[in-house]
């Protein structure tokens, strides 16, 4: 074993090993736990004094030698399958994030105040008038978390500290990896606030230990496919509150004047990394690069150009190696598309040799396509912004972000467009994957749809 | 080689290849499996359209190894019309099975093709499901049950389910046994019902005759029928002899059960022992059809017939897996004389010896985390 490799102790139930089983009982009792610590350690901290911490914390992730994230790239791999190299940079992206002036921009944005989770105070607003307020969080917060990718559930985890709640992580099977680093990493920079976490991992759907966690819980915030939250609304005790984010899918558009200059492979290559970041497998990956016709190239040219980026990103950041399934499931897909486009000129496809590590598929059909993720990317022709979205209609309530390239008055225009239409998110091509810290998550406030307010009209 | 000019005299030629090699089993020389296979190829190249349109774009026009011909998806049954019949001559088509697929496989027969279909799939039927004995029996001859056995088949009878090549393959054998029942319906949607009353009356009926039972069904309707057995203990002891044969196909509906569980339950509540239950491989785009053992001999992965084989590729690489990696299963079948006798599947497969076991199936279009959304595949 390499000696960048930490022993990490065995603090949390993710660290038992596989054949402690878990039962509802033991949920039961970390829960009580949990609470009985938030209300020792955690309840009277300042809201200050957690920035601080998370700010110390995000510098240290991003420090080449920080033995968390050294462990992360060494043991990551293996645990997660991304590479190193993807890892690092998903690691990067979030905590590049997590700085104290982000976390300020984000309670006023949330709360109107920085400190109304500490005291009374009049928002920017109601300054002058007579009214105050302050925000309480819930006393224990759980997490069902994603199984695609692990970014999403550490913000969460923040703005859970944030409201001082105690936590309750629960993973999807084989994905509490990160998670648990990052519980591993608060708890060593300071053992109160990890005392105040919880991480384990189950199948999801297994009733006896969901009950459990949802008995003890005041709000629930779950990331998973609609039927599962479906299934968790279900399970719910009355009193639980649901901060629930179903389905969502992404899709990139690229305006003619991004392609009028002399570089569109900068275009491609932004493109490229939106597909690359977490191997495409978070809700704000694109799985569709609208390209408008009329630029100095064209949706083909621009396929050609993107797969030129994918190889070399194949390079500096691989993919990594996939399950026999997953493997399979993109060399049936190319083996489908490889027969259209020899019968029909309207299809055409770029593919890495010898490997599945990426795919670029061409349709003249501006139709939205659900790709099987992992670098397989569709890129359609459209006229104009009208085909593309006539293309999305389908899923059109499920979009979460549009990444856009385009300049100027036209991309007000365009950012105009899409968000009466409905999406949620519209960000520069290349930062799909990189929401801010703030960002209002598909399309509520994700500290603010947490907390529960006290108002006092003095 | 020699060339073959029509499927004409190809067919004629087969029926030599599968006549041999069912008296000298596993003594099939290579060379005419391949010579076969290269004429096959080049008849299919120049007659079916979407397949010639795949070899030009493949620059590929001759081969002289089986291995190297271009196997069409199973995918492209859906989109395209995988066939060298015209119109007027596609007398029969066969469809996937399923609700829950948006667009089915289309495989099309005419009346030879058809028969090659029967021919190729009676022996290897009779071989596994009946003993190694009958291999050499004609069709009237049924020597693996001492005493007329009961055939019950859980789909519905082939004349109200005609695109279905199970049902057609369980017709098909039909004359091996005494009497047969057909016990699956199709409902109002078009989707496959099993009639459960009916059913256990037969077999509690065959039971009290002592008769040997033969049952005949998908794994989905063995679940469905066994749920039934277990939710009213209704415990069957069938007579020595019976045996099961089940095929793949839960098509995402109803309660999947995992094949040794199902197996287990087979034996629990239908008192038919593990070793006479036969797994089969199949599907409507193919004209063979694999098997996991020689009842009552014990497993050994599934084998096709002599004049069809199977590799496991790598879906990395596009070349033949490793022994014990995780491959996609591809199907040379030279019984796919009219449409194309390289088949490209989405089952997951470990190579066994000669043979390979089912491990899973390709993943589908959902994505971890997020799920199902209108798709086209």
């Amino acid at each position: 074993m390499s000696d960048k490799l930490l022993k990490l102790p065995a603090y949390f139930l993710a660290d038992l090993p596989p054949e402690a089983a878990l039962t509802p009982g033991l949920i039961t009792e970390a829960c009580q736990t949990l609470k009985r610590n938030r209300a020792r350690y955690l309840e009277g901290r300042t809201t200050a004094g957690i920035v601080q911490r998370l700010d110390g914390l995000g510098r240290d992730w991003l420090e080449a030698d920080y033995p968390f994230r050294r462990h992360v790239l060494e043991a990551g791999p293996a645990a997660t399958g991304f590479s190193a190299a993807v890892l690092a940079a998903g690691l990067d992206s979030f905590f590049q994030q997590l700085t104290a002036d982000n976390l300020d921009r984000l309670l006023r944005q949330e709360l109107g105040h920085p400190h109304r989770l500490d005291d009374f105070y009049a928002g920017d607003h109601e300054q002058g008038s007579n009214r105050v307020a302050l925000a309480r969080g819930p006393q224990l917060l759980a997490h069902v978390a994603p199984g695609n990718i692990p970014s999403a559930v550490m913000l969460d985890m923040v703005l859970g500290l944030l409201a001082r709640s105690a936590q309750f992580v629960k993973c999807a099977s084989g994905q509490a990896f990160l998670p648990r680093l990052f519980a591993h990493s608060l708890y060593d920079a300071e053992a109160k606030l990890g005392a105040c976490l919880e991480v384990a991992e189950w199948p999801g759907g297994t009733e006896s230990l969901e009950a459990a966690l949802f008995a003890q819980a005041d709000c629930v915030a779950a990331t998973g496919s609609d039927e599962t939250l479906a299934a968790i609304r279900r399970a719910l005790p009355g009193h639980v509150r649901l901060a629930g984010h179903g389905t969502r899918v992404s899709f990139g558009f690229v305006a003619k004047e991004a392609l009028a200059g002399r570089h569109p492979e900068t275009v491609a290559a932004r493109a490229a990394l939106d597909v690359a970041a977490w191997n495409q497998l978070g809700c704000l990956s694109p799985h569709v690069i609208y390209v408008e016709e009329g630029g100095n190239v064209g949706a083909e040219g621009f396929a050609d150009l993107l797969a030129g980026q994918l190889e070399a990103l194949e390079k500096t950041h691989p993919r990594g190696q996939l399950a026999a399934r997953e493997a399979a499931g993109i060399a049936a897909r190319r083996s489908f598309y490889e027969v259209r486009a020899a019968h029909s000129p309207d299809t055409k496809m770029w593919a890495s040799a010898e490997s599945t590590a990426w795919t670029v598929v061409l349709e003249t059909e501006a139709r939205f396509q659900v790709s099987c993720l992992n670098r397989f990317v569709y890129v359609k022709a459209v006229n104009d912004v009208n085909q593309a979205l006539e293309g999305a209609e389908p899923v059109r309530d499920k979009i979460s972000t549009v990444g856009l390239a385009s300049s100027g008055a036209r991309a007000a225009e365009l950012a105009q467009q899409f968000a009466r239409w409905g999406a949620r998110r519209i960000c520069p091509l290349g930062e799909m994957q990189r929401p801010p810290l703030g960002w209002r998550h598909d399309g509520r406030p994700a500290l603010g749809d947490l907390l529960t307010w006290s108002e006092w009209e003095k | 080689m020699s060339l073959i000019a029509s499927f004409d005299e190809f067919v004629p030629q087969l029926r030599v290849f599968m006549t041999r090699a069912q008296e000298a089993p596993g003594a099939e020389p290579d060379a005419e499996f391949n010579r076969l296979a290269a004429a096959l190829f080049a008849l299919q190249r120049d007659a079916v359209p979407i397949y010639g349109e795949l070899c030009r774009k493949r620059k590929v026009s001759a081969v002289a190894d089986w291995r190297d011909i271009p196997a069409l998806p199973t995918t492209a049954f859906k989109e395209y019309d995988v066939t060298s019949l015209p119109p007027a001559e596609r007398t029969h088509v066969f469809h996937s099975s399923g609700t829950t697929q948006h667009r089915p496989s289309r495989h099309f027969h005419n009346a030879q093709s058809l028969a090659v279909y029967e021919e190729s799939l009676r022996p290897w039927f009779r071989r596994h499901f009946l003993g190694p004995q009958s291999s050499h029996g004609s069709t009237g001859s049924r020597p693996a049950f001492r005493n007329n056995p009961q055939l019950i088949v859980l789909t519905p009878p082939p004349a109200e389910a005609p695109h279905s090549s199970l049902a057609h393959m369980f017709g098909t054998v039909r004359p091996e046994f005494g009497g047969a029942l057909f016990t699956g319906r199709v409902n109002g949607e078009g989707a496959w019902a099993l009639d459960l009353e009916q059913t256990m009356a037969a077999l509690r009926e065959a039971q009290s005759a002592g008769q040997p039972v033969a049952l005949l069904g998908t794994a989905f309707s063995f679940v469905h029928l066994l749920d039934h057995c277990r939710a009213g203990q209704a415990r069957c002891r069938l007579a020595a002899g019976s045996r099961a044969l089940e095929t793949g196909g839960y098509k995402g509906r109803g309660r999947a059960a995992p094949k040794g569980e199902l197996r287990q339950m087979m034996t629990r509540w239908l008192g038919i022992p593990e070793s006479h239950i036969l797994g089969e491989y199949g599907m409507s785009e193919l004209s063979s059809q694999a098997y996991d053992r020689v009842l009552p001999e014990t497993g050994g992965g599934f084998r096709f017939p002599p004049w069809a084989r199977a590799q496991v590729i790598s879906p990395e690489t596009g070349r033949e897996a490793a022994d014990g990696e995780t491959g996609m299963v591809r199907v040379f079948d030279l019984a796919n004389v009219r449409s194309a006798l390289a088949v490209q599947t989405e089952d997951l497969a470990v190579r066994r010896g000669e043979g390979f076991e089912l491990t899973g199936r390709a993943a589908g279009a959902a994505a971890r985390g997020c799920s199902l959304l209108p798709e086209e595949l």
